[in-house]
């Protein structure tokens, strides 16, 4: 079946004004229009722009929007307020401010306040740690039944994990980054790599 | 009491449950031209509003990660399962309002769906026939009670079924999964036929890799739309292109005009006459009023799923039956099973870097069974198939690798690397001691007594997982792969969702507690066509058979009735 006669199929139905090309460039056009001064929930000023500060550092403005763009910290914020339990939540906020701490011994100053080159070098030892903290985890004998607990693992693994998906999940990311159709044009099962996702 | 009233209109018959088997004795009955009344527990459900597969991932509150917190309050036992979130946990029920009970360190977990269309709306549609290496096995094999049917009793009805709901797969001629009606075959992605070859080439006259049979369209259909191949078929599907009650058999009875469907309708027992020996009605609970309502027929279906069905049975006590209706074998309620799922082995698959799979096929592969088919296994009885399929890794990858920045980003932008996994789902033996009985004292949000569970695996299921394992990663090996991971899960039972046994049938009324056309042996009109029937679970997936099974008994009772038999 062809993806025009789907979606005449479809018409009608709830699901059909996200369907047509149409539509998702009024959708896009719309989100563009939000106003950057989100209430956010959790997050104070000071965190809100560390943690902005870090998306962005992950997935950096390319040729493609980043992190800032697609507004990752009001999606961190949402998932601090509305998913995390209390617990998880007060160990991120707690991790924002060790990086505080950290950078004011390493720089004498906060993480948003320190040169580019600084926060280059904070980030680059988060992540070395991080990686060898999953090593480690790997190596460890097997645990029967689970996995160690999310607020187990150092602060800069939430971090990565929400960037990542609050990038890759915004329509931005998923659409310019992933090329993701709701409707696929059609199935294939070995169809040739598209020159634009090489 | 002295005001007249109008007589209570008799059904012919009355179904209990709208889900896959109770779609079907709707459409069977209807389609006869029997007045049917449909009760089911739930809501009813607006495709228009309640599906919601073509809702993009940013447009989710929570992006795909489920609603926590409120899963966590409302439905700590259903979120269990990996299909639901934060749009179709309506699919599933509110654990509180629906209690069970079980002993510490024996946990079953019991998923749930309680609305029109039932769980036919987000099960996995895997369509495969039995064959009769599963309808001998217990006789075979000196466990629990023989079928009282074999492999030519249903394949009929197997046609029948198949030919009505549509299926797609492959023929494959092996005689322990019989070939079906099949529409045509979905395709496998490139690394799947380096698997597929691999394991021709290694494992010749043994194992062998197909396409999944799956309930899904691969061209239109009885007035169904092909797949179009969106991905999340556990959230609807507006062109009706798998099969779900809600899709295709209610539609269907609803078109005789002869078919009543009663939403909101929580069955508490059934209304027995000790005069006839027969059921007269169903007792049930308003689920919106709690009023007490009765309705009669001269026929009543239990297909509200395989614990469900048993409750009601077991709730339905009277001075003949004082351990449930229709229990004077004692089954009731024993025999409990569920396939035992989670071993296998996962691993990448090297090259095929500038190919991609185009689209969401809602299936994956399938390894029929293998072990206990021409050879004898020394350490274990009969045998498990996989499921599985390959991919490329997508951008969460990136949360497990090093790196941040341009680059980092650029490389998460492009698809993975090819990897390829199997997942195993094995038989679970027949045991008494896997049981459920009415709690004393924990009582559903209608007032009516919980089910108490107890469930655990035994030393063969155990085998059978850590087997998976081995030859799953065997497989792999064989295939090139990298990276090879053997994996043994420890998922409770009842997580696989294919919970059978409680009532089942045989040949013997002192032994079973349903005969070979799904009627109970104590109660002429009366019968139990959902997974409560099976004597003993195979490995293959049981909705097939379910649906097959209840269409047969729809039969016989139809042509019973039509010779005054009940």
């Amino acid at each position: 079946m062809q993806r025009r006669e789907i979606l005449k199929l479809l018409a009608g139905t709830a699901a059909f004004p996200l369907l047509s090309n149409d539509a998702l460039a009024f959708f896009q056009s719309v989100h563009e229009q939000i106003p950057a001064t989100a209430d956010l929930k959790t997050l104070n000023p000071h965190q809100d722009a560390t943690v902005t500060a870090i998306a962005e550092l992950i997935i950096p403005e390319t040729d493609t929007p980043g992190a800032k763009a697609v507004r990752v910290n009001e999606f961190i914020d949402l998932i601090l307020s509305d998913w995390m339990e209390d617990e998880d939540r007060n160990k991120f906020l707690a991790g924002i401010a060790d990086v505080d701490a950290r950078c004011q011994k390493a720089f004498g100053k906060n993480f948003v306040e320190g040169s580019a080159a600084e926060q280059m070098q904070m980030l680059t030892t988060l992540d070395e740690e991080l990686t060898e903290f999953r090593q480690a985890e790997l190596e460890a004998p097997r645990r029967k039944h689970k996995d160690r607990p999310d607020s187990e693992w150092p602060f800069f693994d939430s971090m990565k994990r929400l960037s990542l998906a609050g990038y890759f999940t915004s329509e931005v990311g998923a659409k310019q980054g992933l090329h993701f159709e709701i409707i696929p044009s059609q199935h294939s099962a070995c169809a040739p790599l598209e020159q634009e996702a090489k | 009491m002295s005001k007249k009233t109008v007589p209570p209109k008799t059904y012919d018959a009355i179904v209990v449950g709208s889900g896959i088997t109770g779609g079907w004795a709707a459409k069977e009955f209807s389609e006869k031209g029997l007045q049917v009344l449909l009760l089911e527990a739930g809501r009813a459900i607006d495709p228009a509003k309640d599906y919601t597969e073509h809702i993009p991932v940013w447009k989710k509150k929570f992006r795909d990660m489920g609603d926590r917190k409120k899963a966590n309050a409302e439905q700590p036992v259903q979120q269990t399962c990996g299909a639901v979130d934060e749009t179709n946990a309506k699919f599933f029920v509110k654990d509180k309002e629906n209690p069970y009970t079980t002993e510490e360190g024996k946990p079953f977990l019991w998923i749930r769906g309680r609305h029109v269309g039932g769980r036919s709306i987000m099960w996995g549609r895997q369509s495969y026939r039995w064959s009769d290496l599963d309808f001998e096995a217990n006789q075979r094999e000196g466990i629990a009670v023989d079928w009282p049917i074999r492999y030519q009793d249903i394949a009929p009805w197997y046609d029948y079924v198949e030919d009505f709901i549509g299926v797609s797969g492959q023929a494959e001629g092996l005689p322990q999964l019989p070939d079906g009606k099949f529409l045509p075959p979905m395709e496998m992605n490139c690394a799947e036929l380096d698997v597929k070859d691999a394991i021709a080439k290694y494992f010749p006259g043994e194992r062998k890799m197909t396409i999944g049979r799956s309930a899904v369209l691969t061209q239109p259909h009885r007035g169904r739309a092909a797949c179009h191949y969106c991905g999340p078929c556990d959230h609807g599907c507006a062109t009706k292109s798998y099969f779900s009650s809600l899709n295709s058999t209610l539609p269907a009875a609803l078109a005789t005009g002869k078919l009543t469907i009663r939403p909101n309708s929580v069955v508490h027992s059934l209304i027995f006459d000790s005069t006839t020996r027969k059921i007269t009605g169903v007792r049930l609970i308003d689920a919106e009023t709690h009023a007490t309502v009765e309705v009669h027929a001269r026929v009543v279906f239990l297909c509200a799923s395989t614990l469900e069905s048993t409750r009601i049975l077991l709730n339905s006590t009277t001075t003949e039956f004082p351990n449930g209706l229709a229990n004077s074998s004692g089954q009731l309620g024993h025999n409990l099973m569920d396939h035992v799922m989670g071993g296998g082995a996962s691993g990448r698959i090297p090259g095929h870097e500038d190919r991609i799979v185009q689209g969401r096929r809602p299936n994956g592969i399938y390894v029929p069974r293998f072990r206990n088919v021409n050879s004898k296994h020394p350490g274990f009885l009969r045998g498990y198939g996989f499921q599985g399929g390959a991919d490329r890794d997508g951008w969460d990858r990136g949360t497990g690798m090093a790196g941040f920045g341009p680059e980092f980003k650029k490389i998460l932008s492009k698809p993975g690397p090819w990897r390829f996994g199997f997942y195993g789902f094995g038989e679970c033996l027949p045991n008494f001691e896997n049981y459920a009985e009415l709690d004393k004292e924990v009582k559903d949000a209608w007032g009516i007594p919980a089910l108490r569970i107890r469930c655990n695996w035994r030393e063969n299921e155990r085998a059978l997982l850590k087997d998976m394992s081995i030859t799953a990663a065997e497989m792999l090996s064989a295939a090139g792969a990298e990276e090879i991971t053997p994996f043994v899960e420890d998922n409770a039972p009842g997580l696989t969702i294919h919970e059978m046994g409680t009532a089942r049938m045989g040949r013997d009324p002192k032994t079973s507690v349903l005969d070979a056309h799904n009627r109970a042996h104590d109660v002429k009109n009366l019968f139990i066509t959902d997974g409560g029937c099976m004597v003993s679970s195979s490995c293959v997936n049981p909705s097939l058979t379910y649906m097959a099974l209840t269409a047969r008994a729809c039969n016989f009772a139809a042509e019973s009735m039509k010779k005054g038999e009940i």
